[in-house]
Order: C-alpha cells, then sequence, then structure tokens
C-alpha cells in the first residue's frame, strides 16, 4: 500500500471527525494497526481535533457535578441507580454494578435507512455473483460434453474416410489387375471397334488401342505403348465428339499396364479419339497444348 | 481542581478503574467544559446539553474498562462518547426542535473565560480561528462533526461529489491546523 497516498486521500481526517461509514471506519482502524505512519497521522489528527473542540469549551451548570458525584457515590444501590437517566439505569433484577449496560458509544448510528440501502446493494451484488458463476459452471459443463461429442465424430469421420479410400483403393488395383469382365473379351468380341491412336512429336512411336462398342457405349483402352507420366501428371483420354472434345477418363500408362484394358466413360457417339497429359486425377477441360496423340475412328 | 495535582493519562485510567472519586471529580474538572462546549454544539440548548453531559460522564465511568489505547488517547474516547450521545438525543424523538432555535442559541457558544481558566486558547483565538477558516470549510466540520452527518449526506446536501467530501475535509482539517498552530 501507498502510506503516503493513502494518508494524503482525506480518509484519515474524516475517520477522526467521524464521517466515515461503520465499513470503512473498521478498514481504516485494522490499517491503523498495520502501519504505523498512518496512526501517527491519525494520532496528530485526533490532537487536532483535541485542540479544535476546546475552541468551544464552555464551562456547564455546577449542578450537573453535584449530582454527576452523587450518582457515582450512590453507584450501588437502588437510589443512585434511580438518579441516572432513564437508559443508564441497571435492571432492578440484575446485581448492581456486576453486569455493565453495553454502550453505544464508539459507533457513530448509521441512519438506519442508509444501511438498509448498503445492505440490499451488497445482498443483491453476491445474489448476482453466485448465479453468474452457477451459470458459468453450466455453460462448462455443456460446452466440455458438446466438445466430447464433436471429438468423437470428428474421429469416427476420420475412419470412415480411411476406410472408404482404402476400398477405393483396393478397387482401383482389382480393376488394373481384372480389368475385362469374364465373360466379355473386348479384344476378341467383333462389337467393338478398335482404334490405334498414334503418337506424333514427343509420342512419335507410342500408340493406345481404344476399343469402342456403340450398342453397348462401353469403352475400353489399351496402353500399348505409352510411356508413365511425369509426376504428378497422367494421361487423359478424350473422345472428339462435332469438333469438341469430351472427357473420357484418365488412364494407368507404363509396362505395368500395357497389357491391361482399362474400361473408360461409356460413350454414346463420337468421330475420334484424343489422348492429352494432364495433372493427376485429370482435367474437365482439355489442355490443347497437351495434345500427344489423337486418331479419327475408321468408319 | 488542585492547583498542582495533574495526573498522566494511564493513572486516569487506572484511577477510574479502581473507582476513584477523586480521580472522577479530576476528570470531571478538566474535562467537562470541552465535552459540553461539544454536546451544547451539537444539541444546541443548554438543558439538553446539561443531559448529555451527564449521561457522558456516567457512561465514562462506567465503561472505563472498554475504553481501547490503541484507538486514541482518552480524550479522544471521552470526545466521540460525548459526540455520539449528543447525536443520539439529537436524533431522539424528545429533540425535534426547530433549527432556528439552534441559531439563537449559537450565541451562548460565546467563550467564557473566566470557567475554562485550564485552555490555552483565549475568546479572540476562537473568533479568529472560526473567522479564518473559509466558510465551505467550516459548514463541511460542522457538518461532519458536530451534526454527524455522512459522507453520503454531506455530498448531497452541498451538490458535491463524494470524493470531492473528503478532500474538502483534509484540506479544512489542514487549515485549521495551521490557524491553531498560530494561536
Amino acid at each position: 500500500m501507498d502510506v503516503q497516498r493513502y494518508i494524503s486521500s482525506g480518509i484519515l481526517e474524516s475517520y477522526v471527525f467521524g464521517m466515515l461509514p461503520e465499513a470503512e471506519r473498521s478498514e481504516v482502524e485494522a490499517i491503523v494497526g498495520q502501519y504505523p505512519d498512518v496512526k501517527a497521522a491519525v494520532n496528530s489528527l485526533q490532537l487536532d481535533k483535541e485542540r479544535f473542540v476546546q475552541l468551544y469549551a464552555v464551562s456547564p451548570p455546577s449542578a450537573i457535578k453535584d449530582k454527576l458525584t452523587e450518582i457515582i457515590r450512590q453507584e450501588n444501590t437502588l437510589e443512585g441507580n434511580e438518579k441516572l437517566p432513564e437508559d443508564l439505569r441497571i435492571p432492578s433484577h440484575q446485581p448492581p454494578g456486576e453486569k455493565k449496560k453495553p454502550v453505544k458509544e464508539a459507533v457513530i448510528k448509521q441512519l438506519p435507512v442508509a444501511r438498509k440501502k448498503d445492505d440490499r446493494k451488497w445482498k443483491i451484488m453476491t445474489a448476482a455473483i453466485v448465479i453468474l458463476l452457477i451459470g458459468s459452471v453450466l455453460l462448462n459443463f455443456f460446452f466440455f460434453q458438446k466438445s466430447t461429442d464433436y471429438k468423437s465424430r470428428y474421429k469416427s469421420l476420420i475412419a470412415t474416410k480411411e476406410k472408404l479410400e482404402a476400398e477405393k483403393q483396393r478397387e482401383a488395383l482389382t480393376s488394373v489387375h481384372s480389368p475385362a469382365a469374364p465373360v466379355i473379351d473386348p479384344l476378341s468380341d467383333p462389337a467393338f471397334k478398335w482404334t490405334t491412336i498414334q503418337g506424333a512429336g514427343l509420342f512419335r512411336g507410342k500408340t493406345v488401342a481404344v476399343g469402342w462398342n456403340a450398342g453397348t457405349q462401353a469403352v475400353y483402352l489399351q496402353a500399348r505403348l505409352m510411356p508413365a507420366p511425369p509426376a504428378g501428371k497422367q494421361f487423359q483420354l478424350w473422345a472428339i465428339i462435332n469438333k469438341k472434345l469430351v472427357d473420357e477418363g484418365v488412364f494407368e500408362t507404363g509396362a505395368e499396364a500395357a497389357q491391361v484394358l482399362q474400361q473408360m466413360k461409356p460413350l454414346a457417339a463420337a468421330q475420334g479419339f484424343a489422348v492429352t497429359l494432364e495433372k493427376a486425377g485429370g482435367n474437365s477441360q482439355p489442355s490443347m497444348d497437351q495434345v500427344c496423340m489423337s486418331a479419327k475412328i475408321a468408319m | 481542581m488542585g492547583a498542582t495535582l495533574t495526573y498522566t493519562e494511564v493513572e486516569l485510567i487506572q484511577g477510574l478503574l479502581a473507582r476513584e472519586e477523586k480521580i472522577f471529580t479530576y476528570l470531571y474538572d478538566h474535562y467537562s467544559p470541552a465535552l459540553y462546549g461539544v454536546a451544547l454544539k451539537v444539541v444546541g440548548e443548554e438543558a439538553a446539553a446539561g443531559d448529555v453531559l451527564q449521561e457522558v460522564f456516567v457512561k465514562i465511568w462506567r465503561n472505563i474498562d472498554r475504553y481501547d489505547p490503541s484507538k486514541g488517547r482518552l480524550f479522544t474516547w471521552m470526545l466521540n462518547i460525548t459526540r455520539n450521545t449528543a447525536i443520539d438525543s439529537l436524533r431522539s424523538k424528545n429533540h425535534k426542535l426547530d433549527q432556528r432555535i439552534q441559531d439563537v442559541n449559537s450565541a451562548s457558544l460565546v467563550y467564557e473565560p473566566q470557567l475554562a481558566v485550564h485552555l490555552s486558547v483565549d475568546h479572540l483565538g476562537l473568533s479568529k480561528v472560526i473567522e479564518q477558516l473559509q466558510k465551505d470549510q467550516r459548514i463541511i466540520i460542522d457538518m461532519a462533526y458536530f451534526k454527524g452527518h455522512t459522507q453520503e449526506e454531506i455530498a448531497k446536501s452541498l451538490e458535491i461529489p463524494l470524493g470531492t467530501v473528503k478532500t474538502r475535509m483534509r484540506n479544512a482539517i489542514i487549515q485549521l491546523r495551521t490557524l491553531l498552530k498560530q494561536l
């Protein structure tokens, strides 16, 4: 505590001259007991007050002294008791002098209204704080529950996703290794029209065969002589329909895929095929500068 | 009042605790003018002030074992009893006196030098101090000390912020202290 600041705040003057409400008064008294400097300041103020009230000193009527002398002489008798102001009398059933009536001395009575108001204020504040606390605890509990719930749901979502991905991978591999349905062999089935697409430029000498069954609309692709694509890239087949390229899906290339029939997207009508090099997973629109090869379907 | 006889505070307290009448008489002779003055200033009329004074001395006599030296000197304790008894008396329904009577009676506050020889302050001293104390500072001391108003009541009645009451009280006491030193 900043003692000097406390001393100069004016609270000690208010204390000594009896202006403080009870709560603040006991606060000051606690601090007086703790800080010698504050105590010294209070003492000096009390002396000021003593000197100040001396200014108003008036000698009282001498009758009062006589009466008081009488009272204290007869203090322990019934007569002496009777001479006292009413609220100082010792109750008659009590042995006189044994127990003193508690005195209100140091307590400056606060007006009851003010105190009540003060009490009420504190009660309301306490109630509000308690309610807030309870509310906060409940909310904590609620949000904790929720967060645990979200955590478990998140985990199960991740697990589902992983499972799905694993399944997808397995399916993809299966389709690569056993491409054709055992019943249908597109290579020997006359319903399939096979078109060989020859590479040009960089892809000179490379060939891809595409078999298309106009009846069932099934399309198969065999990447007979195609290199593996650069990292992050993949070859994509396009059907040429009225001079427009329509996506037929990406396909695997390289030595492992050379003998494999890969099923592509079904096709209703087309005049030719083209192959482009696209980003892995394919593009929805062909990159025209990446066309590796194209061929017309022989009519 | 014995001319040469003086007691220290400790002796006074012990004497009172021992129920010594001569100590009580000494206490009365030395302190009754100051305490009566406070009572008179608070209740505003002599008869009521006399009753207060009598009650105060009986309380001092009976409750000396409640006196706590750590809270202040014996005189301060007696002043507190006097002020509180007087304010209680003022507030009790028996003393719903008209404010005007008080104003008239304030004339009785004129100092009576022959009756309080032990005081170092003379008549001129009182008027000098009271005159020099600025009006608003005098009012705040009066309201607080003699009328027992709380800070809130003073702030409300003087139409100043609550925080200002304490500072103004402090300034008033500082000025009072300076004036008292000049006497």
